[in-house]
């Protein structure tokens, strides 16, 4: 009996290994080189790459996270399960840093006297607030938002994004398995944002929505791969007899560029591992639109990728529009675009990344 | 390469063993010296000369006591002369390296020197002869299993084991288990107390309430012992594949009722040494019942500071001294008349304590104190609520495995027939257990070793 033990410990434990192995993917296994291996690079890699390509991967990760449900933990890696979305944690921001980032931005407004909206965006688990855990402790963003807008200057307007979305609580403003908000939740914020910077916004029923992709999972469900909640829809707006689109050019920090043709959209994300690159395609430190209006309107865009989806609106009013992504140096970004050219200029970005995004900005001012 | 890493555990662990076993015997010492250093030179080639160092020092001074050994008083001399050298490097090393908690690091030198010292005094006092062949005492110091947080092997018992060539079909087997039960001690138990301790350290001291600042400190000594019990079961289970019995290191310290069986049950091979190679070595001959208390003191100083090089430590290891002084003294009488006295004072000294060993100053360990006994930010605070509602079954489940409280439930089931099947399919449970130790190495929610980094 006791000796029986040994024979089936060493036997079964031999199955599992190659389980495991076998269905392990090997190939893209990193190559060790001399550098890596002299700094210890390689071990690093290593280990990522079996975390990512072990065998059984989803199942094995399912299983951990499931038991962790089981025992009355709500989170998988920071993402709170609800029984409708998955709602994000919040990082805790620093308070000290709004009067800095708001100087920053005064600064930048001093400078040129143009024109300056400034958009932040709430993120869902603000929203829905009353979706988290009993007791589980949040970031009040809310507060951070009015707090940074107070600091601002009187010429820099800002638009009230957090009551907007609030009070369209029931509708579709932010996907169930991403961190972003909808096109819906986007076009809410772009009508009464585009009132302050001087148009008529185009009425919702102008539009014509179709749905691009009805099983979109986005970045939260890549991080917990928890698959009950109901996957989203992407949506495409048309407005038929709206403005044309002339060209869109991105521009990238080695000083080359691509002409991307009339379209704005990116039909080939729909297939691939990033659906919400759909919106604007891959990834630019400058995308310039040019449309067929004809009224010298030119918008300077500072955003990160919470704007992807409102840009097709913002579209509709200006002649030019140049799209500068706030994760890229400010360096780069004002060598490709001189903000004294434009005649409006918008920030725009989630309240989430905004304290890293002004931080960056810092550094490379 | 720590051991409980994907890499390790997947690639490299089933490589070495399947290699050790195929090569012919002769080679099998030399197979092992050599994987021990790949392992430690793993990410950093030049890390090499460090054991290197050692084996050849320790080395030098064994053949040196041989010749003196007529000469006690010489013998003697150089003994201390070099432990303290070798003490005094490792207290340098550590400063400089810039952290006081790095009790492992630079990685296995806290072994090296703990082993080496103990191999130079063995020779002083002739437990054994001094090693005249430089292979097996490289072998001794580089054993790779031990290097991250024991179990300690006297020289001679190390030696004696290996020539009876012990690596068969029953030691691997129960090798295997032993090393499954210790990485999940590790991966589930102690990554997950660790990932709770990680967040609930989050909170800033001054506005800690007191249910967050007990859960902190319960989380985080639990955390400490299934990391350590983890990393010494992993190496016990590893020397039994390699035909090596490494001693237990690690018992069920929890609601003991006395803080001295709470120390016979923690970090048990480490201690020993201390009291060999320390309290007996230097105090042998006296038998002055106060310069007793004085010299127990003096070595929890010393433990202390082996943990870590800083004052906290220092002040833990007097807490812990003068505590078992005092159960030897007068305590031990009161405990033994009255266990739930007992269980209280243990746990409520013991816990106090565990504070000054994760905070980063002594303000901030004293504002953990006041939150403990009630003066902090009110008795209890959402972001503990929550902690505690997210995690009371795990913490219970946790906390039942490191107790023995519970121990004769366990006994008792075991001889009844439904224990007995549960043992045949202990192997089974086990693989299992492997499984799930994947999915938790994949899942890794805090580094690989965040005792180093708190």
């Amino acid at each position: 009996m006791k000796n029986k033990y040994h024979y089936h410990m060493v036997i079964m434990i031999v199955l599992v290994y190659v389980a495991v192995i076998f269905n392990t993917g090997f190939r893209g296994f990193p190559k060790p080189t001399l550098k890596t291996l002299s700094n210890g690079v390689w071990g690093t890699q290593v280990e990522a790459f079996l975390e990512e390509k072990i065998g059984f991967h989803d199942s094995l990760f399912r299983l951990r996270s499931q038991i962790d449900l089981v025992f009355g933990e709500k989170s998988i890696r920071d993402v709170y399960i609800t029984d409708e979305m998955l709602l994000e944690k919040l990082d805790s921001q620093d308070a000290a840093s709004i009067p800095q980032s708001a100087a920053l931005l005064n600064r930048f407004y001093e400078k040129y006297h143009i024109p300056t909206y400034f958009i932040l965006v709430p993120s869902a688990s603000e929203i829905y607030e009353d979706l988290l855990p009993l007791n589980a402790v949040k970031e009040n963003q809310r507060q951070l938002i009015s707090e940074t807008y107070a600091a601002v200057s009187t010429g820099i307007r800002y638009v009230d994004a957090c009551n907007i979305l609030s009070s369209l609580k029931e509708e579709y403003i932010y996907y169930r398995n991403d961190t972003h908000w909808t096109s819906y939740g986007a076009y809410a914020v772009y009508q009464s944002a585009i009132h302050k910077m001087g148009f008529t916004a185009v009425p919702y029923n102008r539009y014509v929505v179709s749905h691009v992709r009805t099983d979109f999972r986005g970045d939260l469900y890549e991080s917990t791969l928890y698959s009950e909640i109901k996957p989203d829809i992407l949506d495409r707006y048309t407005y038929e007899n709206g403005a044309k689109i002339v060209s869109v050019t991105a521009h990238y920090a080695d000083g080359s560029t691509e002409d991307r043709g009339t379209a704005l959209y990116d039909e080939s994300a729909l297939e691939s591992g990033d659906m919400y690159r759909f919106y604007l395609g891959k990834p630019s430190p400058m995308l310039e639109i040019r449309t067929d209006l004809e009224n010298d309107k030119r918008l300077l865009i500072y955003k990160d990728d919470f704007a992807d989806c409102m840009i097709p609106f913002l579209i509709q009013h200006y002649s030019e529009i140049c799209v500068v992504d706030l994760t890229e140096s400010l360096e780069v970004t004002h060598r490709l675009a001189d903000p004294a050219k434009f005649t409006q200029i918008l920030f725009l970005s989630s309240m989430e990344s905004w304290e890293t995004l002004w931080l960056h900005a810092k550094e490379t001012e | 390469m720590y051991l409980s890493t994907l890499t390790f555990t997947l690639l490299v662990l089933p490589l070495t063993l399947l290699l050790f076993y195929l090569i012919p015997q002769k080679a099998k010492r030399v197979y092992l010296l050599v994987v021990g250093l790949l392992l430690y030179g793993f990410g950093n080639p030049l890390r090499v000369l460090v054991p290197l160092t050692y084996v050849l020092f320790d080395y030098g001074v064994g053949l040196l006591l041989k010749k003196a050994a007529s000469h006690r008083f010489l013998s003697r001399s150089i003994v201390m002369l070099t432990a303290a050298f070798q003490a005094a490097v490792l207290t340098a090393v550590r400063l400089v390296s810039d952290g006081n908690r790095e009790f492992l690091f630079p990685l296995g030198m806290a072994i090296f020197t703990l082993s080496g010292i103990g191999y130079l005094i063995g020779v002083h006092r002739k437990k054994h002869e001094a090693e005249s062949n430089i292979l097996s005492l490289a072998l001794y110091l580089t054993f790779f299993p031990i290097l991250y947080a024991g179990p300690l092997i006297s020289y001679g018992e190390f030696q004696s084991q290996l020539a009876k060539n012990r690596h068969n079909i029953v030691n691997l087997g129960s090798g295997i288990g032993l090393f499954i039960r210790g990485l999940a001690e590790k991966v589930v138990l102690a990554d997950t107390l660790g990932y709770l301790f990680r967040e609930l350290r989050q909170t800033a001291p001054a506005s800690i309430s007191m249910l967050t600042a007990w859960l902190t400190v319960t989380v985080f000594s639990m955390y400490l012992y299934f990391e350590l019990l983890g990393y010494a079961d992993m190496a016990r289970g590893l020397g039994l594949c390699f035909g090596i019995t490494l001693p237990k290191h690690f018992g069920q310290p929890f609601m003991t009722s006395s803080v001295t069986a709470f120390m016979e049950s923690w970090n048990i091979t480490h201690i020993h040494w201390f009291q060999v190679n320390f309290r007996d070595f230097l105090f042998r001959n006296i038998r002055h019942r106060w310069t007793k208390y004085a010299s127990l003191v003096l070595m929890w100083m010393l433990i202390g500071v082996w943990y870590g090089t800083s004052l906290q430590f220092l002040l833990w290891g007097l807490i812990i001294g003068i505590l078992l002084a005092a159960e030897q003294f007068v305590l031990g009488r009161v405990i033994k008349r009255n266990y739930a006295f007992g269980l209280l004072y243990t746990g409520m000294s013991l816990q106090f304590a565990w504070v000054l060993l994760f905070t980063d100053s002594m303000t901030e360990a004293a504002l953990y104190w006041k939150a403990m006994v009630g003066f902090g930010a009110g008795l209890a605070d959402r972001f503990g609520v929550y902690f505690f509602t997210s995690y009371i079954v795990f913490l219970l489940i946790s906390f039942y495995i490191a107790t023995d409280l519970f121990r004769n439930i366990t006994e008792r089931v075991a001889v009844t027939a439904i224990g007995r099947k549960i043992a045949s399919l202990m192997p089974l449970i086990e693989c299992v257990l492997m499984i799930f130790c994947f999915a938790c190495m994949l899942y890794k929610r805090i580094p690989a070793a965040l005792w180093l980094q708190l």
